[in-house]
C-alpha cells in the first residue's frame, strides 16, 4: 500500500503534520492540544452527536466538531479559543441540566468523564432551574449490567457496540427529543452477548454500570496492573484492577484483593475488548485457595510445612534416580504456567534426568469467531514453543498400569479431564501423587502431597498466546498465605534435590530462556513492552494459530 | 396475534425496495392498521422479516407519532394544537371535546370510542381549528363539527378547499389548474396540456440542457432552504462519470451511526443507482402549500419528477410524504398508477431511452423528516436522525447512491419552465428568485388559505390580498416563513417575499408559511406554542439540542404559568444562542429563533408577564397543562 499523503495544519500555534484522512480530533491528540469528547470511540463509527469535540477552525462560520472534520493542508485549528471554551461549556452544559448529579451514590464517580470535563473545561454558575425529566434507574438489562437511564448522556457508544462489533443489536435509543432513553427491546436482556461487559467499559458516565462491581470499591481505591487475561489463549490484554488499601479497608467485599478486569488496548490482540467469560473470571485468585502445603493422612490432608513438601518429594524421587529408574516418574504441567515457570520445569527435571514431562490443556470450552478461544488456557502455545510434548493420558495410562511410582500435577484438575474414577484409581497404585497449584480442586483432594502455588496475578512472567504472541504478566498482589510461584517451588526442589539448577526471579529466567530457547531468541522484557512481541517462529509448532485477527469495525487512519 | 396472515402483503412491500428494511415504515403500518397497534411481539416479527434487530424496530415505532403501542380508540382524534391553530380558538375546542367526551387529552372513553390527543401542526392552517379523526382531516373545527363528531364521527364534512387567488399575478403557473373539475385525474391534466413538457425533454433535450434551462430559470429550492434547483442537480454525478466520481468522494465518506445500524447498507460497487427522492414531508407549521399541490395536481408534480429524473439519471423516485397525508397519499398514489397506465411512467418514456419508476412512501410523524437527510434515514427504515454530511445526498443519499432530493411544490415549477423557458420563468420572479410561489396565509387573516405570488410581493400586499387583520383589530406581528423564521412586527410588512430580501430583513422567506397576529395576541403565549413544537420534534441526536429545546420550553411554560422569574429571559436567550449552530442539522437554530426574536422585540410584554404573574391581553386563552401538551 502506498504512504499516505502527509498534510501539515496548524494546532494552537503548533505545525503538526499527519497522513492525509485524519480527523481533526486526532491531529490535536499528536499536536499534545487534546480536545474532550465522548461519543468518539476509535473503535466505533462516527456518531457526532454529543458535541463536545467543538474546536475553532480558522475560515468556518461555525464551531466543528473535530472527531468527523478531516483536518487539511493548512487548516488553523484552535483549541484554547474563546470561541472553542464558551461552546464546550455550553455542551457541557446541556448534558447536565438533565442529568441527576447523583454522584455520591453513583459507582461512576471518580472516572466519570461527567465530573472530570466539568471539573476541566465546566466550572460554570448552573443556570437550569426546571424540574429534570425522569427516566427508569436501575434496571439489570443483563446478569452484569445495570442502566441508569438518567445518567446516560446519549452518546450511543453501547449501541454502535452491539450493532458495529458484536453485530447483535441488542441496544437501542428509544422516544425522542429529551425523552430519548438507551434501552433493551422489551423481554430482552444482554445474557445472550458474551461482550457485555464492554458497554459498562465504554460508556463514559455513571448510566452503564457493572453488576459485578457495583458498591464494591471506590473507584479511588483502586490499584491498577497490566496483565494478560488467563482465561483463553487469546491472551486479551487486561488491567488488573485491585484494592490498593485492603490493610485498611477489609471490609470491602469480604476482603477480596481483586475488584474487577478491564480490556487494555491492544491492536494485535483484542484492540480495545475482552469477552465476559474472562472479564468474570476472575474469582479463582481470592477463592477456594491452597494455602499451605498439605500432606496425607489417612482419608485426610494436614497442614505441612515447605521442607517437609521438599523432603517427601526427594524421598520419592531421589530414591528412583539412585535405582536409575526415573522413568516410573512423571510429571504433568499446565498450560496455564508462565514460559518462566515452564522453562523451570523443564531445567529442573532435565537435570534430575527426570524424561517423563508433558503438559495438559484443561477441557476446550465454548469459542466464537471474535476473541473467545476453545482452548481455556493461557500459555499452551509457550509449552508447545519450550519443545514440551502435549498430553497426560500416556502418564495416567503408565500409573493405572502401575509402571509409575510418582506423579507430579501442576495445575490441572485431571478429575475434570480423565473422570474421578480414573485418577483414583491411578493415585491408589502411585506411591507419591503430588499435586502443585493455587486452587483447591478434585485433583488435590486426591493427592498424597499438596504445594500451593500462585495464581498469575500473583506472579512476573509471560504467556505466549494463540497467534505465538509473548506478553506479559506482571504481580499486581502479594503472595497468599504459604504459596508461592512455581518457577520458586522448582527452584527450591532442585536445591533439595541437591541439584544446582537454581533461579532467582522470572525476570532473569527469562533472559536464560530467550538465550536458550530458539523460537525466544531474541525476546526480552523490554522488548515485549505492553503489547508482547511474537515468537521468532510462529509456525510449525502443532498448535495452530486462531487463523483470525479481530474485527477491525474503523480502523484508525 | 397471527401475523404470519399478513406476510405475503408485506412481501409485497419488501419488494419496492433496493433494500429491505426500507420497507419499515410501511410495514408497520400495515401491522398496525391490522392489530390496532404495534406490539413488542410485532416488532420482534417485522425485524425478522427486515432481518433487522427488534431493538432497532423499536427505535422506529417510539421514534415516530403515528405509532401506537397500546391500541388507541375506535376514533382518534388528533386536535392540532400549534400555532396557526391556537390563533383561531384551537384551545377553545380543545375544551369542548374533552369537556363532552369526559376525558383529558391522552385518554380514552370507557367505552373505547373516542381517543384524544394533541399533536403538532397538521399542516391545514387554512381551516384552522383542525383535527384529524383517523385518517380524515376536519376543519374548521365548529361546535357544529363537535355535536357531528359525537353523533356520527363517519359523517363528518369534507375539508373545504381555500385557495384563495393570484394576488399581482396575470398568469399563476402552479395554482392554474386548482380550480379545474377533476383537476387530479390524468384525463384532465392531458387535455389541459400535461405532459407536454416531459415529453419535450425527453425527446428533444439533453440533460445537460434540462439542467442549464432549469439553472436560467433561478428556481430555488421551495421547501424553505432557497438552494438553486439547477445547481443542485448539477451536483450528480453525470452518469457515464459515475464510476470515478463516486469513488472520489468515498473517500472522504465517515462512516455514521445511521448507515452502520442496518449492516452493510453500502453497496460497495461503484456503480451506483441515482435516485430522486421528492420531499413531501410538508410539516413546517403554516405550511399548506405541499398538499394543495398533490391533492389538486398531481400529475404537474409527477411530470416535474419525469423531468428532474432525466436530468439526473436517476431511474428510481420516492415520494416521502407526511404520514399524517393519508387522502393526499391516496390521490397520488391514483396518478402514479394512472401515469405508469398511460406509459408516462415505466421503461422507453415517450419512445425514449428514459425509464422511470415511483414509489409513494408514507411518514410516519416526525417534523424533522423534512430535513433531507433525516428524510433519507427515514426512508431507509431508520429513526430521522440527520445525517453528518459530508458526504452530501448528491454523493452518497438514499442507500448511500447520488440522490437528488426536492420539495414538491419546486418539481411543480419545472414543467413550465421547460414549456415556456428559464427566462420567462426568472422574469416571474424577483431578484435571484425565479417564478412564483405558494403563500400560505394563516391565523389573524380574514381570507386564510393559499395564495400564489411573484417572489416580489411585499409582506403587506400578501396580507390585504388576504383581507388584513378581523374587523377593530391591529396587525401585531407575522412569522413570514413558518414557524422557524423570525418573527417581524407590524411595521416591518413593507419587506417583499423574496428569499434574499426576508434574510435583509433579519428573518428568512422558509416555506412561505405566513402567520399573522393581531393585537389580541400574547407574545409569550405564541412563544409557548413554538417552543412546546421544537421540544417535541426535537429528534434528540445533539446533545445541545436534544436538552435546550426542552429546557427553553420549561422555562416558557413556567413563565406562561405566572411563575416567571426576572432572570429568565437572560437565560432564555443565553440557552438559545447555546444551542445556535452547535448541531448536526439547522433544528435547533430554528428552535432558537423564535425565542431571541420574541423576546428582542416584545421584550416588554414578557417583562410583564414575569413581573405582574399574569397576561394581560383581554382574550388571551389559557393554555392546556404542561402534562397533556408535552406527553
Amino acid at each position: 500500500m502506498p504512504e499516505p499523503k502527509q498534510i501539515t495544519l496548524t494546532i494552537d500555534g503548533k505545525s503538526v503534520a499527519v497522513p492525509e484522512g485524519t480527523t481533526v480530533l486526532q491531529a490535536c491528540e499528536k499536536a499534545a492540544s487534546p480536545v474532550p469528547f465522548y461519543c468518539y470511540h476509535p473503535g466505533l463509527s462516527i456518531a457526532g452527536n454529543c458535541r463536545i469535540c467543538l474546536v475553532e477552525i480558522e475560515g468556518m462560520p461555525k464551531l466543528q466538531i473535530s472527531c468527523y472534520t478531516r483536518a487539511a493542508e493548512g487548516m488553523k485549528v484552535h483549541t484554547t479559543s474563546d470561541k472553542t471554551l464558551d461552546g464546550r461549556k455550553d455542551v457541557l452544559e446541556f448534558l447536565l441540566i438533565n442529568h441527576p448529579l447523583d454522584c455520591p451514590v453513583c459507582d461512576q464517580a471518580g472516572e466519570c468523564w461527567l465530573q472530570d470535563y466539568y471539573m476541566e473545561h465546566g466550572l460554570y454558575d448552573q443556570r437550569f432551574n426546571e424540574t429534570k425529566v425522569k427516566k427508569p434507574k436501575a434496571v439489570p438489562i443483563g446478569k452484569t449490567v445495570m442502566l441508569d437511564a438518567e445518567r446516560c448522556i446519549l452518546c450511543s457508544r453501547c449501541v454502535r457496540f452491539t450493532d458495529e462489533v458484536t453485530k447483535t443489536g441488542e441496544l437501542g435509543i428509544f422516544n425522542r427529543g429529551d425523552h430519548s432513553e438507551i434501552g433493551i427491546q422489551p423481554g430482552q436482556t444482554l445474557d445472550r452477548n458474551n461482550y457485555a461487559g464492554n458497554v459498562v467499559d465504554i460508556c463514559p458516565v455513571g448510566a452503564l454500570t457493572d453488576r459485578d462491581f457495583r458498591f464494591k470499591c471506590r473507584v479511588w481505591y483502586l490499584g491498577s496492573t497490566p496483565s494478560v487475561c488467563p482465561g483463553c489463549s487469546r491472551g486479551c490484554n487486561i488491567e488488573l484492577h485491585h484494592n490498593r488499601e485492603r490493610e485498611w479497608r477489609p471490609h470491602i467485599a469480604k476482603g477480596e484483593r481483586v475488584m474487577r478486569l478491564k480490556p487494555r488496548y491492544n491492536a494485535d490482540v483484542n484492540q480495545w475488548w475482552m469477552c465476559d467469560e474472562g472479564r468474570y473470571g476472575y474469582h479463582f485468585i481470592d477463592e477456594r485457595r491452597l494455602s499451605h502445603v498439605q500432606v496425607r493422612e489417612g482419608r485426610g490432608l494436614r497442614q505441612g510445612t515447605w521442607e517437609e513438601g521438599y523432603a517427601r518429594l526427594q524421598e520419592v524421587l531421589g530414591r528412583l534416580k539412585a535405582a536409575q529408574a526415573l522413568d516410573q516418574a512423571g510429571v504433568i504441567l499446565s498450560s496455564h504456567l508462565t514460559n518462566e515457570d515452564l522453562y523451570a520445569a523443564k531445567r529442573v527435571f532435565g537435570a534430575l534426568g527426570l524424561t517423563r514431562v508433558v503438559f495438559q490443556r484443561p477441557t476446550p470450552g465454548r469459542h466464537d469467531d471474535f476473541l473467545l478461544q476453545a482452548d481455556k488456557s493461557p500459555n499452551a502455545r509457550g509449552a508447545a514453543a519450550l519443545g514440551i510434548a502435549e498430553g497426560a493420558e500416556g502418564l495416567i495410562a503408565l500409573a493405572e498400569q502401575q509402571k509409575l511410582k510418582a506423579l507430579l500435577v501442576f495445575t490441572q484438575d485431571l478429575v475434570e479431564l480423565f473422570g474421578g474414577t480414573r485418577i483414583q484409581a491411578a493415585a491408589n497404585r502411585l506411591e507419591l501423587l503430588a499435586f502443585v497449584g493455587a486452587n483447591e480442586n478434585p485433583t488435590a483432594a486426591l493427592a498424597h502431597l499438596v504445594l500451593p502455588g500462585a495464581v498469575y496475578a500473583e506472579k512476573d512472567g509471560t504467556f505466549t498466546n494463540v497467534d505465538g504472541r509473548v506478553q506479559r504478566i506482571r504481580a499486581a498482589l502479594g503472595q497468599w498465605g504459604e504459596a508461592k510461584p512455581e518457577w520458586q517451588i522448582l527452584s527450591e526442589l532442585a536445591a533439595a534435590l541437591g541439584l544446582k539448577t537454581a533461579f532467582t526471579d522470572a525476570p532473569s529466567i527469562f533472559v536464560e530462556l530467550a538465550k536458550s530457547e530458539r523460537p525466544f531468541q531474541g525476546l526480552s522484557y523490554q522488548m515485549l513492552g505492553n503489547h508482547g512481541a511474537l515468537l521468532k517462529d510462529g509456525s510449525g509448532l502443532g498448535v495452530g494459530g486462531s487463523g483470525q485477527r479481530p474485527r477491525t469495525p474503523n480502523p484508525e487512519p | 396475534m397471527r401475523f404470519e396472515e399478513l406476510e405475503s402483503a408485506a412481501k409485497a412491500i419488501v419488494a419496492r425496495y433496493e433494500h429491505k428494511r426500507a420497507a419499515m415504515l410501511p410495514v408497520l403500518r400495515l401491522v398496525q392498521e391490522r392489530f390496532g397497534c404495534v406490539s413488542a411481539e410485532a416488532e420482534a416479527w417485522v425485524g425478522k422479516l427486515l432481518q433487522v434487530a427488534p431493538s432497532h424496530v423499536h427505535e422506529v415505532v417510539t421514534f415516530y407519532t403515528l405509532y401506537h403501542q397500546q391500541p388507541v380508540g375506535t376514533y382518534h382524534i388528533q386536535l392540532c394544537h400549534n400555532i396557526a391553530c391556537a390563533l383561531r380558538g384551537a384551545e377553545g375546542c380543545l375544551a369542548a371535546i374533552s369537556e363532552r367526551l369526559g376525558i383529558a387529552p391522552g385518554e380514552t372513553t370507557p367505552d373505547g370510542r373516542y381517543t384524544l390527543s394533541t399533536v403538532e401542526c397538521l399542516c391545514a392552517c387554512e381551516v384552522a381549528p383542525v383535527m384529524q379523526v383517523n385518517d380524515r382531516y376536519v376543519g374548521p373545527v365548529t361546535p357544529e363539527v363537535i355535536e357531528a363528531l359525537l353523533r356520527d364521527p363517519d359523517k363528518l364534512p369534507a375539508l373545504p378547499f381555500a385557495f384563495q387567488g393570484a394576488p399581482g399575478l396575470t398568469e399563476s403557473v402552479l395554482s392554474k389548474r386548482f380550480g379545474v373539475q377533476d383537476s387530479a385525474s390524468i384525463e384532465t391534466y392531458l387535455r389541459d396540456g400535461g405532459y407536454q413538457a416531459a415529453r419535450k425533454a425527453l425527446t428533444t433535450m439533453t440533460l445537460e440542457q434540462v439542467i442549464a434551462e432549469v439553472a436560467k430559470s433561478n428556481l430555488r429550492g421551495l421547501g424553505g432552504a432557497g438552494f438553486p434547483t439547477g445547481k443542485k442537480w448539477s451536483f450528480i454525478p453525470p452518469p457515464a462519470a459515475s464510476p470515478s466520481a463516486t469513488a472520489r468522494s468515498a473517500d472522504r465518506a465517515v462512516p455514521h451511526s445511521g448507515t452502520t445500524a442496518g449492516g452493510g447498507i453500502i453497496p460497495k460497487d461503484a456503480s451506483k443507482p441515482h435516485f430522486l427522492v421528492v420531499n413531501a414531508d410538508e410539516g413546517e407549521p403554516g405550511t399548506i402549500k405541499d398538499r394543495y399541490l398533490i391533492t389538486k395536481d398531481p400529475h404537474l408534480l409527477l411530470e416535474g419528477m419525469l423531468i428532474a429524473s432525466y436530468a439526473t439519471g436517476a431511474h428510481k423516485a420516492y415520494i416521502y410524504i407526511r404520514g399524517e397525508y393519508a387522502e393526499p397519499t391516496v390521490i397520488l398514489q391514483r396518478a402514479v398508477d394512472e401515469a405508469r397506465a398511460r406509459g408516462m411512467l415505466g421503461q422507453k418514456i415517450f419512445g425514449s431511452s428514459h425509464h422511470l419508476e415511483v414509489v409513494v412512501h408514507r411518514g410516519a410523524g416526525a417534523y424533522i423528516c423534512g430535513e433531507e437527510t433525516a428524510l433519507l434515514e427515514s426512508l431507509e427504515g431508520k429513526k430521522g436522525f440527520p445525517r453528518l454530511k459530508p458526504p452530501f445526498p448528491a454523493i452518497a443519499g438514499l442507500f448511500a447512491s447520488p440522490t437528488v432530493i426536492n420539495n414538491v411544490e419546486t418539481l411543480a415549477c419545472v414543467p413550465a419552465i421547460i414549456q415556456k423557458g428559464g427566462e420567462w420563468f426568472a422574469k416571474l420572479g424577483y431578484g435571484k428568485s425565479g417564478g412564483t410561489r405558494l403563500f400560505s396565509v394563516s391565523g389573524h387573516v380574514r381570507k386564510p388559505g393559499l395564495y400564489e405570488a411573484s417572489h416580489g410581493i411585499t409582506l403587506r400586499e400578501l396580507l390585504d390580498a388576504a383581507g388584513g387583520v378581523p374587523e377593530g383589530r391591529r396587525l401585531k406581528a407575522v412569522i413570514p416563513g413558518g414557524i422557524s423564521a423570525k418573527i417581524l412586527t407590524a411595521d416591518e410588512i413593507g419587506v417583499r417575499m423574496d428569499f434574499e430580501a426576508l434574510l435583509a430583513a433579519g428573518t428568512m422567506a422558509g416555506s412561505a408559511g405566513v402567520v399573522a397576529m393581531d393585537d389580541s395576541t400574547c407574545m409569550v403565549r405564541a412563544l409557548w406554542y413554538a417552543a412546546k413544537f421544537f421540544a417535541h420534534e426535537s429528534c434528540g441526536q445533539c446533545s445541545p439540542c436534544r436538552e435546550g429545546t426542552g429546557w427553553i420550553f420549561k422555562i416558557v411554560d413556567r413563565i406562561m404559568r405566572g411563575e416567571g422569574r426576572p432572570q429568565d429571559l437572560d437565560v432564555l436567550l443565553g440557552a438559545a444562542t447555546s444551542m445556535e449552530g452547535r448541531t448536526i442539522c439547522v433544528f435547533a437554530d430554528a428552535a432558537a429563533w423564535p425565542v431571541q426574536s420574541y423576546i428582542t422585540k416584545f421584550r416588554s410584554e414578557f417583562e410583564h408577564h414575569i413581573r405582574e404573574q399574569r397576561c394581560d391581553i383581554p382574550g388571551a386563552a389559557p393554555v392546556a397543562p404542561l402534562a397533556a401538551a408535552h406527553a
